[in-house]
């Protein structure tokens, strides 16, 4: 009886119960779409942060304490890094996290009988990775913010020679140097004959500076297989106390479920203590400006995502919570009826509730379909890239709306308890 | 006058009887509008709120000399004064100097530090930023080669026949008579970039270390405004033709640029989507309480009632309705609003006016659309069907 009451419902009141389903399915929609893109906000936003550029720096062990001012006499420093452990940077345990770095060769060349600061990189050097993973890593990406105003940028992949440079916009004005032209750089190790790329401004000291590929720095300087400095792009996780104690003390002052944990997150300190793991004789430091500033603004954009979330999941729960009281008081006659045909008020209660709780499940699962669109769209238009749907969504959606669904019922089984058969069908 | 008359009577028996009914209609609306009012103002409050933030990647303008060797405080003013004050949210000069630590040479900046703290809020101090004469601010580098922590001394010496400004080295140091100055390290700094290799003092201190007030060389300024604002003031500045020329620091602000007009994309789309929903939400339990009254309807038109007044009632109550709801709501709105703000950015919003008027306008609009459809399908069948039951 139970069943062929609750069916009945379910097919001769369609209507009634599709527009539950439907405001369900909008409620539900809109709780996934915004949980989604909630928990991925993070990333997508720290991917966006990346054309701040590295936000890590390494450089060899003894000059991180004395560089700065002997930055000019390189001739004398012995620290370096090796250029053929590059690669190591992309094997460390948050390898998947490191988007780019570019190695650094830095000299002071002669160009028409004037010194010309020198540094060597890569644009967008090509690395197939042991582990099958592709990736173009240089300063293209990692100088996004340079305005290429004549040329181009060096097009490492489609270039034979590596005698290409890119003049900083000051010093090209003041020697008259264009894109296509060819210029001659000398050192007391070599002399080579470029082919200008372009042109850049990058409105910094850059612009007095002559960019070029790292094999001709290092023939310029005598320093084949040398590197002065590396610098990443990684995305991180904004710091916690775990990670300011490790960063002040050292990881050695962690225990080691402190040590597991630390080492395990995504923290600016972890990567740079992973990094200098593997390279040797490195010292790896968060570029405060960017590090620091990336984490603050993460943090807040988090922040603001989650309470909109909190305020459009409140919008669609009264939303539906109200439905459903208005649904099933103006079945008071209905339910009258069935009072006084001898229903209990147990048994009117379940047939009601079971009734909303299918229309939740049905209006619930296409409502999740619908909020993956949205998602979809957001992410696409916004980040051009799709949102990642985390499973743990699926459950946080479906117990939201059967709790939503039960204490929208609430009012609505108090006023049929209350309800006397009598008065109802009576007409008031 | 008479049929005026029944018509807000008609209304208002309508609303107070069937209160719990009604009630149900206007706790929804009064959601919808909350969330539109709330979200709206969040929308065009972010953009502030963010660029705010966005301060922490320090200077996004300096000022250098254009001709003269160095800059003049009344120079850097005279700079500032095309920058409505409000927007600075600070300016730090430097004047940078050679001096020797223990027969090294380095540089030692001297600045206001009070508002080296609002440019470069990145910079982490480890002990205090120093406040009072005498004190001196060092970089890690330089820390760590003389091996000083928070709480000693360090003596800069300053040659004093070097006047243009350049390092002296160790040798020319010997023979050059100095002026050696005593400074308490309160501070070791980090920051990840180049300013690890210099010391920070104050102005005063710089001038009696160097027995003259040589002028600043560079000034960098943190000013909360679009890159097209931005880029209006250097060119008013470079315009002007006076003793400042002023530049954009393109990293900070293309980025800025980049990354906020990303976010302002995600937040617009966020609001016009969760907006799009509530009022299709609000639209459903609006016809479903509309719904339940077509035999009041059909009543109504077996005893004679044309089908305009019909309509005309219903629509009087849902502007009520809508009313009423869009007011709570804009109020409601703002409270969440200035609830978001304060939590997440630490300040408060201003109460957009406009958005009362609109809130109300679209509640209206909303209710009033989801009254008539049910309405109308109940006018087109036969009273004597509604009635009947189907």
């Amino acid at each position: 009886m139970f069943f062929r009451m609750l069916r009945g419902a379910l097919f001769r009141q369609k209507s009634k119960m599709i527009m539950i389903a439907i405001t369900i399915a909008l409620g539900a929609s809109l709780a996934t779409a915004m949980l989604n893109i909630m928990f991925d906000v993070g990333d997508k936003m720290n991917q966006e942060l990346k054309t701040y550029g590295a936000n890590i720096t390494v450089v060899p062990k003894a000059s991180s304490v004395l560089n700065g001012l002997y930055e000019m006499d390189e001739e004398d420093s012995s620290a370096y890094l090796k250029e053929e452990e590059l690669g190591k940077i992309k094997t460390i345990f948050w390898a998947f996290n490191i988007v780019d770095f570019s190695p650094f060769v830095n000299t002071t060349a002669t160009l028409n009988s004037k010194p010309v600061k020198t540094v060597g990189t890569w644009y967008n050097h090509h690395l197939a990775l042991p582990t099958g993973e592709e990736l173009d890593a240089g300063v293209t990406s990692l100088r996004s913010w340079w305005d290429i105003k004549d040329g181009k940028w060096i097009d490492e992949q489609n270039t034979d020679s590596d005698k290409v440079a890119m003049v900083g916009t000051v010093l090209a004005e003041r020697e008259g140097v264009k894109a296509g032209d060819s210029i001659t750089l000398s050192t007391s190790h070599g002399t080579e004959t470029l082919t200008v790329s372009g042109i850049f401004d990058a409105g910094g000291d850059e612009d007095e500076q002559i960019y070029t590929t790292l094999a001709v720095a290092q023939r310029l300087s005598s320093k084949a297989g040398q590197l002065d400095s590396i610098e990443v792009s990684a995305l991180t996780t904004p710091d916690n106390e775990l990670a300011v104690k490790a960063a002040k003390e050292g990881p050695a002052s962690l225990t080691p479920k402190e040590y597991e944990t630390w080492y395990c997150t995504a923290y600016v300190s972890s990567i740079c203590y992973q990094i200098q793991e593997v390279i040797t004789d490195s010292v790896a430091a968060p570029v405060r400006q960017v590090a620091d500033s990336e984490g603050n603004i993460m943090e807040k954009t988090e922040l603001l995502m989650i309470l909109i979330t909190i305020l459009s999941l409140l919008g669609s729960a009264l939303g539906i919570s109200n439905l459903v009281t208005a649904s099933v008081m103006e079945r008071s006659n209905e339910i009258g009826l069935m009072k006084a045909v001898g229903a209990r008020d147990r048994q009117v209660t379940g047939l009601v509730l079971t009734e909303i709780l299918i229309t939740a499940i049905i209006g619930g699962a296409a409502g999740y379909l619908m909020g993956y669109g949205f998602a979809q769209i957001i992410g696409h238009t916004v980040f051009n890239s799709s949102i990642e749907m985390k499973p743990m969504v699926i459950p946080i959606v479906a117990v939201l709306i059967v709790i939503v669904t039960l204490i929208g019922s609430i009012p609505a089984i108090r006023m049929m308890q209350r309800l006397r058969p009598a008065e109802v069908l009576h007409g008031r | 006058m008479k049929k005026q008359k029944m018509f807000l009577r008609m209304i208002s028996a309508s609303l107070i009887r069937r209160r719990s009914r009604m009630l149900v209609a206007l706790l929804a609306i009064a959601v919808g509008a909350t969330i539109l009012s709330g979200l709206v103002t969040i929308y065009y409050d972010v953009p502030r709120q963010m660029g705010e933030q966005f301060r922490n990647y320090g200077a996004n303008m300096i000022f250098t000399p254009s001709e003269a060797d160095a800059l003049t405080r009344k120079d850097i003013e005279a700079g500032l004064s095309h920058i409505p004050a409000d927007q600075v949210v600070g300016c730090a000069p430097y004047r940078y100097e050679g001096v020797t630590i223990v027969e090294r040479p380095y540089m030692a900046a001297g600045t206001d530090l009070s508002e080296v703290q609002k440019t470069s809020p990145y910079w982490n101090v480890d002990g205090e930023w120093p406040s009072a004469s005498g004190e001196i601010l060092v970089g890690k580098n330089v820390a760590s080669t003389f091996a000083v922590k928070p709480g000693d001394t360090m003596t800069l010496s300053y040659a004093l026949q070097n006047p243009d400004g350049t390092a002296a080295t160790a040798d020319e140091a010997r023979d050059i008579p100095t002026n050696d100055v005593k400074f308490n390290v309160t501070g070791i700094l980090d920051t990840g970039g180049n300013e690890e290799d210099y010391v920070f003092i104050s102005v005063e201190d710089m001038t009696s270390l160097t027995g003259n007030d040589g002028g600043f060389d560079v000034a960098e300024l943190s000013v909360s405004a679009s890159s097209e604002e931005l880029q209006r003031y250097v060119d008013n500045i470079n315009d002007e033709k006076t003793a400042v020329s002023s530049r954009l620091v393109k990293r900070v602000t293309q980025s800025e640029n980049t990354v906020l007009s990303k976010l302002q994309a995600l937040v617009f789309l966020v609001t016009a989507i969760v907006l799009l929903l509530t009022m299709i939400c609000v639209a459903t339990t609006m016809m479903a309480v509309v719904t339940e009254r077509r035999k009041e309807v059909g009543l109504r038109k077996a005893l004679g009632a044309s089908d305009g007044s019909i309509i005309m009632e219903f629509m009087g109550e849902g502007l009520l309705l809508g009313g009423v709801g869009g007011l709570l709501g804009s109020f409601l709105g703002f409270a969440f609003a200035q609830a978001v703000s304060v939590n997440v950015f630490n300040s408060s919003i201003t109460f957009h006016f406009l958005l009362v008027p609109l809130t109300i306008l679209v509640s209206i609009l909303v209710t009033g659309i989801s009254c008539i459809l049910p309405v109308r399908s109940a006018i087109d069948i036969d009273p004597a069907l509604v009635l009947k039951g189907e």
